[in-house]
């Protein structure tokens, strides 16, 4: 019995090839999308479940509040941990000193390899009882961080710097000073880990394991507690703990200080503390994207039920034979469902060679490295087989019960009793289709319209063919000697030394007074950057009064150049030579000499903030003005300068249009998001479309046949065809519109400096709404309008 | 073995009914061989689609094989309508998708036949109608008069008491019409298959042992020949 619904099922499915194509590759796509999606689900929330330990892991969270605001951060006091230890329910503890909290040792980290010091950033500082808390396995030596200046590296960083993962007992070369040894090599760890480090170093080598006290929170607390451990009661002894050390005004009026144990397994998605020892996910992405997924599945199911049942009356005659030959509406049913499981299944695995082919790409956009692996084979086939039944079942329920219901007679006399009764459905269905479409074609040209006015915006300064020499700090005293010889080399127009530039990252604030005495409430908080005399002509900054830093002025060591916010923030009228306050280190006095015209020196997302530039010598980088054909030429100059100066440091260099334009890397990510669900969108519209147009060309097959008969034209049956789905896409363009305008205008409030949404962005998206749907029903209505009315006027 | 006693279709129509058939009383012993004729609308295919079961009539009351069908359920009409009613109709109405062999043995399938009693009987039928060589064959491959005998042998497969036919002859030239009433009769008397058929043509209405004419849903007339 089987076997012969899968035979019938197969032959019918090849008489239609062509509709059977279109039906899989829109149950496909759905399909792959959803795929992809679950794959990337799946990464998110297994996060840190490499470990064994996993559920028994937690991380101490500081939630402060001060002066009504309240943050929580993943840092905590140093000694909070030597102080639980002794609690039963503490089986082990480790902390982490992640660089970027170092505070009395260098942040910066370089290893030597060969001749060359290598930048490194995967660095942490930590202790033994790591490796037995978290599942880290060694894959030669035994991992002990007890010794002051000892080491554990991963086996890729092993295989960098000693082409081999036999590296026990060897040494690495850290900031030219320090020695490490290393007494292990641990296999890399999983990236779906909160804490990814290439380097473990022990906490014993650094100068912050001395220091006392609370008041440092820059240490990263966890603890393996026992199984059955009362945590409510844990974070209350850890209060009172904090509280002993703490001052009073700490926790009260308002104030408090406390600390909360955060499940290791909660920390990527779940957390909202700052300074996390990696980038955070978020489950908001993971919610909207199983959202998405799951929504994607029903419109590619609902789609595919509209496509089985659009081309019924072929089915109809069969129905009927086979109800007079005594099927009983059940069998029927079954076989109908037969058919629907075989498509499935040839769109499962269509689907599958799809999300594979598809998987880098889709990696790019959401930055993660995906994969079919062994394991992920493990949940995946046996969720497909689920997959294949359920849907099978599910999109096929409805052609199966709906052609099933035919009576024999009215069928064999060649009426199709539904009439168009089910057809308000399937057009709210692809007006609801359209909508999104339109929509996400309207967000799409916004977010790139924004994208190429930042890309073209005049700043205020000149970032175009600026070379910028990373680092230079390393250089030392010699660093003015390689700023000079730079600015002597052809091609060069002119050179600076400066870390802080419009489009780096470093940044240095601080706080300003108009008036002494210092009074607290008359702070102005403003960037404050140490710069050379040939800053403001490297970077094309305007003055609009005022004068330069001048190397020949003794007194332009206290001098500061301000911009236009600055002025305005302190309501100077007439800003030269006045004086302002700062408290560092003793009280400085710095008076004003020049104004620039403002640039924007951080996102496009802000306003304008002030900004004062000081005559200091600041070595973090070297920006140089260039303009020669032999970009190249001029590179390898100037590295070769920099060999000569020090051998040994690595050379790094960047453009800063292209750093510029990195800073809108997410910007750049959300647009070819949109692009790709416009596309999958807009396919899947077509889809819906196409079935609702053949159903109704069959449904109107008669009228068709008699308007012909009577002297229509084929053009005039055409758009009399066309016109009913054009009016839904209008229908849709007036409902996606507005609602596309406010939301892409909420986005682009995030920017301080945005275009406005032109009317002609709401225009191109209808019309390409319209053309797309013209050209789908095109083949249909043209087809139809071709059809022999005799042959639709036949009826015995 | 079928009685019609009053029996009426009528369709509702702004408030006044309709009527294609108006108080029928038909009898039909089992064994004979019907022409049931009539002007176009007189209703006679309505009337054989209530004697096959197909459809209901608005009033009145059925017996078939003793059984009254008006008073039967919806699962038991079907088990009574399976196992003793073939229909031939006008148009063949096989299925495209399955060869001569597996158009004939569907209705088996329906009615739960083992594989290889299956076999068995359209091999018999395949035989009798000598088509043997056509079996691997699909419906769009044969003629007219070919397609119809496949339609008959799948009517006959499951050896019902009645036969009927709705104008069987009708998409057929005359020489296969001719060859299709001929077997006809042989099943008539051969076999003693009780068949009513719905025709326009004299001439085939002539193989028949009774004609009933039929007027505007009332039986005009009806004699034996």
């Amino acid at each position: 019995m089987i076997g012969n619904y899968f035979k019938t099922a197969y032959r019918s499915l090849k008489k239609n090839k062509g509709f059977t194509a279109i039906n899989v590759l829109g149950l496909s796509v759905g399909l792959a999308t959803c795929l992809l999606i679950v794959f990337y689900v799946v990464d998110k929330v297994s996060y840190d479940r490499y470990n064994t330990n996993a559920d028994r892991i937690y991380r101490i969270t500081e939630t402060a509040k001060v002066n009504g605001n309240e943050q929580s951060y993943a840092g905590s006091e140093k000694p909070l941990l030597y102080m639980i230890k002794d609690f039963p329910e503490v089986e082990k503890r480790a902390r982490f000193i992640p660089v970027n909290t170092l505070f009395l040792s260098s942040q910066k980290f370089r290893v030597r390899k060969g001749n060359n010091d290598i930048q490194e950033k995967n660095v942490v500082y930590t202790e033994s009882s790591v490796f037995d808390m978290f599942t880290l396995p060694a894959i030669s030596g035994i991992p002990a961080l007890d010794e002051p200046h000892t080491a554990v590296i991963t086996q890729s960083t092993a295989e960098k710097y000693f082409n081999t993962t036999d590296a026990v007992g060897k040494t690495l070369t850290i900031n030219d000073t320090s020695f490490y040894k290393i007494t292990a090599v641990i296999k890399d760890i999983p990236a779906q880990s909160h804490f990814n480090y290439d380097f473990f170093l022990s906490y014993t080598s650094i100068r912050e394991y001395m220091a006392p006290g609370w008041g440092y929170g820059g240490v990263h607390n966890y603890v393996l507690l026992k199984p059955g451990a009362d945590i409510k009661k844990l974070e209350s002894e850890m209060q009172a703990i904090a509280y002993k050390h703490y001052p009073e005004s700490m926790h009260t009026n308002g104030n408090y200080l406390k600390y909360t144990l955060t499940p290791l397994l909660d920390i990527h998605l779940h957390s909202i503390a700052q300074y996390e020892l990696s980038e955070k996910g978020s489950i908001q992405y993971v919610y909207i994207f199983s959202v998405i997924a799951i929504f994607i599945l029903l419109i590619a199911c609902v789609n595919f039920m509209n496509l089985s049942t659009a081309r019924s009356s072929n089915r109809a005659r069969e129905v009927g034979v086979r109800k007079v030959l005594g099927s009983a509406r059940k069998y029927l049913i079954y076989q109908f469902l037969t058919e629907s499981v075989l498509v499935t299944l040839v769109s499962t695995i269509i689907a599958v060679v799809l999300a594979w082919l598809l998987m880098p790409f889709f990696n790019q956009l959401a930055v993660k490295h995906l994969a079919f692996t062994l394991s992920s084979m493990a949940w995946l086939i046996p969720s497909l087989l689920v997959i294949v039944v359920v849907i099978g079942f599910l999109a096929g329920s409805y052609p199966a019960f709906f052609l099933s219901a035919f009576q024999p007679i009215e069928v064999l006399k060649g009426k199709l009793s539904t009439g168009f009764k089910g057809s308000f459905l399937r057009s709210s269905l692809v007006v609801f289709q359209f909508s999104i479409s339109i929509f996400l074609i309207i967000g799409t040209l916004v977010i790139y319209n924004q994208l190429q006015f930042i890309h073209n915006k005049n700043l205020g300064f000149n970032r175009d063919q600026q070379l910028v020499i990373k680092n230079t700090t390393v250089l030392g005293n010699q660093a003015k000697i390689l700023k000079h010889e730079i600015k002597q080399m052809p091609g060069v127009l002119n050179a600076t030394m400066s870390t802080y530039l419009p489009t780096g990252e470093d940044r240095n604030v601080t706080g300003l007074f108009p008036a002494l005495p210092i009074d607290i409430k008359q702070d102005v908080l403003s960037d404050f950057w140490p710069v050379d005399e040939d800053y403001i002509n490297t970077l094309g900054i305007k003055l609009i009064a005022g004068r330069n830093f001048s190397n020949q002025m003794a007194s332009d060591s206290s001098a500061l150049i301000v911009n236009e916010a600055f002025v305005k923030r302190f309501g100077f009228k007439d800003p030269l030579n006045k004086t302002v306050y700062r408290f560092s280190f003793g009280l400085q006095a710095f008076h004003i000499v020049g104004v620039m015209k403002d640039f924007n020196f951080s996102s496009l997302r802000d306003q304008i903030k002030p900004v004062a530039l000081v005559y200091n010598e600041d070595r973090g980088a070297v920006t140089a003005r260039v303009n020669t054909a032999n970009l190249s030429g001029l590179i390898s100059q100037i590295e070769n300068k920099w060999k000569n100066l020090s051998p040994n440091q690595q050379f790094s260099y960047s453009f800063m249009d292209e750093d510029f334009d990195a800073t809108y890397r997410a910007e750049q990510r959300i647009g070819a998001l949109f692009i790709s669900f416009s596309t999958l969108a807009i396919v899947i519209a077509c889809l819906g479309l196409f079935g609702l147009a053949a159903y109704a060309a069959e449904q109107r097959n008669k009228e068709i046949g008699i308007r012909k008969v009577l002297g229509a034209s084929v053009s005039t049956i055409v758009s009399m065809l066309s016109m009913d789905f054009i009016k839904l896409v209008f229908i849709a363009i007036i409902i996606a519109s507005p609602l596309a305008w406010y939301a892409m205008n909420r986005w682009l409030q995030d920017f301080a400096y945005r275009i406005n949404i032109q009317w002609w962005v709401l225009a191109i998206a209808g019309c390409t709404a319209i053309v797309i749907a013209f050209v789908t029903i095109s083949f249909q209505s043209i087809r139809a309008a071709l059809a022999n009315p005799v042959r639709s006027l036949r009826s015995e | 073995m079928l009685s019609l006693k009053n029996i009426s279709k009528y369709y509702n129509v702004g408030g006044s009914k309709t009527f294609v058939l108006n108080k029928i009383d038909l009898d039909i012993d089992a064994g004979e061989f019907v022409s049931i004729m009539g002007p176009s609308g007189s209703g006679k295919s309505t009337l054989l689609n209530i004697v096959g079961l197909l459809d209901e009539p608005s009033e009145g009351y059925h017996y078939f094989l003793g059984e009254p069908v008006h008073n039967l359920k919806e699962k038991q009409r079907s088990a009574l309508y399976k196992s003793n009613i073939g229909f031939v109709f006008q148009a063949y109405h096989l299925i495209d998708e399955l060869t001569v062999y597996e158009n004939i043995e569907t209705p088996l399938i329906y009615q739960d036949v083992k594989s290889s009693e299956r076999k068995a009987l359209v091999a018999d039928i395949l035989d009798r109608f000598q088509i043997v060589g056509k079996k691997d064959l699909f419906p769009a491959q044969l003629s007219g008069g070919q397609q119809q005998l496949v339609g008959i042998a799948r009517a006959l497969i499951t050896k019902p008491k009645l036969l009927l036919a709705d104008e069987p002859t009708g998409n057929l030239n005359s020489k296969q019409g001719e060859d299709i009433m001929e077997l006809f009769r042989k099943l008539n008397k051969e076999d003693g298959v009780t068949i009513i058929q719905v025709t326009h043509s004299e001439k085939n209405a002539e193989f028949g042992s009774r004609i009933i004419n039929l007027l505007d849903g009332k039986i005009d007339s009806s004699r034996n020949i």
